[in-house]
């Protein structure tokens, strides 16, 4: 077996590329992303073109691009979102792009001025965090890294104005969060979720709905995975005073989870719609939810 | 290493499931790598088949019954996408002599006084298969004939015939 043992050996020095790592731990979260469709995350590319350039820019946009980026607004509202700035980076194996997205026509200009400063603030911390990184990879060799932030208007109506916000980090495995502002229009105010209620029993009554739901959907659709099964590693508990939430046009409640927060990462970034009917008690009134 | 609890049922919800098998890729990367690489004899089309092979197990983890069976579940797929490829772009592929020479049919007369360094090239895919996923990845003979989906008789016959031809002595036992 002298011979044997040579060819095994052969075999045993075959060179492990470096590169191997990543690509394993890329292409099974890209195996599975692909059976999520919602996914914001785009297709992080192992073999791109060789010598891509590096380019910071702003991209000002005009009425017109801004309009073909988000949900065109009700006529008659004149309330509008669009995208204020673009900090996009292209390189081999970094790659960043980063919407800003900014709000026009509140009447209540403080709050609107608040929140468009606390947007391009947050996207320029994301731009830098994802700079630093980069420099700390760099030191250690080389690595992957992609983030993408942007928006989406969830509602739009003559009352209610809600805007959501992803930031999606793809280093070998990725994430996503969410964040939402929710505004009253009318009233020119920034709701949060406490605010909603006359005190914090919403918070049992919409962690049990949650839990009856998740178990539900397990059961109907094997696909489908939650921490709420008992003996999970971190079970779901209960959700936050101030849980990412944002309110649809006909007035129900939806209530968000960031990716990993109650399912694995599969799932991505998973909302509930809480029917209006078991809130009616703690609500402290009709007009944002009926 | 991964391993697998003998007796353990497979009672386990989806998301423990596909967390063993990304363990099991992670953690096997680099002998599912030199699998590769010995069929295809370059580096990005052996990146490529664990890529693909990668994907092909998690879009058909569903079919994956029981988690003991996973190991050669998972060679069984890798093993025929490098076939596959192999099949796809034989006409593409860069060889030297040696490499072709194994792609050819063989005389019984031929000479044998082949580099040993070459010697695993001078053979088919097939009996690729047999030598490495026995040898060099220590599997049992019943494992690599539900990998190759052969019995465990045509199996020995041919890791016998296949060893003859790398002029290897063997020892009783070696193919039990």
């Amino acid at each position: 077996m002298k011979r044997m043992n040579k060819l095994k050996k052969e075999y045993d020095d075959i060179e492990i590329p470096p590169e191997l790592d990543n690509l394993v731990k890329d292409s099974i979260q890209r195996a599975k992303n692909t059976k999520k469709k919602h996914s914001p995350m785009r297709n992080w590319s192992i073999g791109v073109a060789a010598a891509a350039a590096l380019f910071v820019g702003s991209i000002n946009a005009s009425p017109t691009f801004a309009n073909s980026l988000v949900n065109i607004p009700v006529i008659g509202s004149i309330v509008q979102v669009f995208t204020i700035e673009t900090l996009i980076m292209e390189k081999e194996t970094y790659q960043a792009n980063m919407k800003t997205p900014a709000i026009d026509g509140l009447e209540n200009e403080g709050l609107q001025t608040a929140l468009n400063e606390k947007y391009i603030e947050e996207n320029k911390a994301l731009f830098t965090k994802f700079e630093e990184e980069i420099a700390r990879l760099e030191e250690a060799g080389s690595g992957h890294l992609g983030m993408d932030s942007g928006y989406e208007v969830k509602t739009d109506t003559e009352q209610i104005l809600s805007i959501a916000r992803y930031e999606t980090t793809t280093a070998g495995s990725s994430s996503t969060e969410m964040q939402y502002d929710t505004i009253d229009k009318q009233h020119n105010i920034l709701l949060t979720l406490p605010s909603l209620f006359k005190d914090d029993s919403y918070i049992g009554i919409i962690t049990t709905y949650i839990k009856q739901e998740m178990k539900r959907q397990m059961e109907e659709d094997e696909n489908t995975a939650y921490l709420a099964v008992e003996g999970a590693d971190v079970e779901f508990s209960s959700i936050q005073a101030n849980q990412d939430f944002y309110i649809t046009a006909d007035h129900t409640l939806v209530i968000s989870f960031d990716q990993y927060e109650v399912a694995p990462g599969y799932m991505g970034v998973v909302t509930f719609e809480i029917p209006s009917d078991i809130l009616q008690d703690a609500l402290v009134g009709d007009t944002y939810i009926q | 290493m991964f391993k697998i609890e003998e007796g353990e049922p497979f009672v386990m919800t989806k998301n423990i499931k596909m967390e063993q098998v990304e363990q099991f890729l992670i953690e096997n990367q680099n002998a599912h790598y030199r699998l590769a690489y010995s069929y295809v004899k370059n580096k990005e089309n052996a990146l490529d088949i664990v890529q693909d092979s990668i994907f092909k197990a998690l879009k058909s983890i569903h079919r994956l019954e029981e988690i003991k069976y996973l190991k050669t579940w998972f060679y069984r797929i890798l093993v025929n996408t490098s076939i596959d490829f192999i099949r796809k772009h034989q006409r593409m592929m860069v060889m030297d002599d040696e490499v072709l020479d194994g792609y050819l049919p063989q005389t019984e007369d031929e000479p044998t006084d082949i580099d040993l360094l070459d010697a695993l090239d001078t053979l088919s895919p097939d009996e690729k298969s047999l030598i490495i996923l026995r040898f060099f990845e220590d599997l049992k003979i019943d494992e690599v004939a539900a990998i190759l989906d052969e019995n465990s008789n045509t199996v020995k016959t041919r890791l016998y015939r296949t060893l003859k031809k790398l002029r290897i002595e063997i020892e009783k036992g070696d193919l039990e």
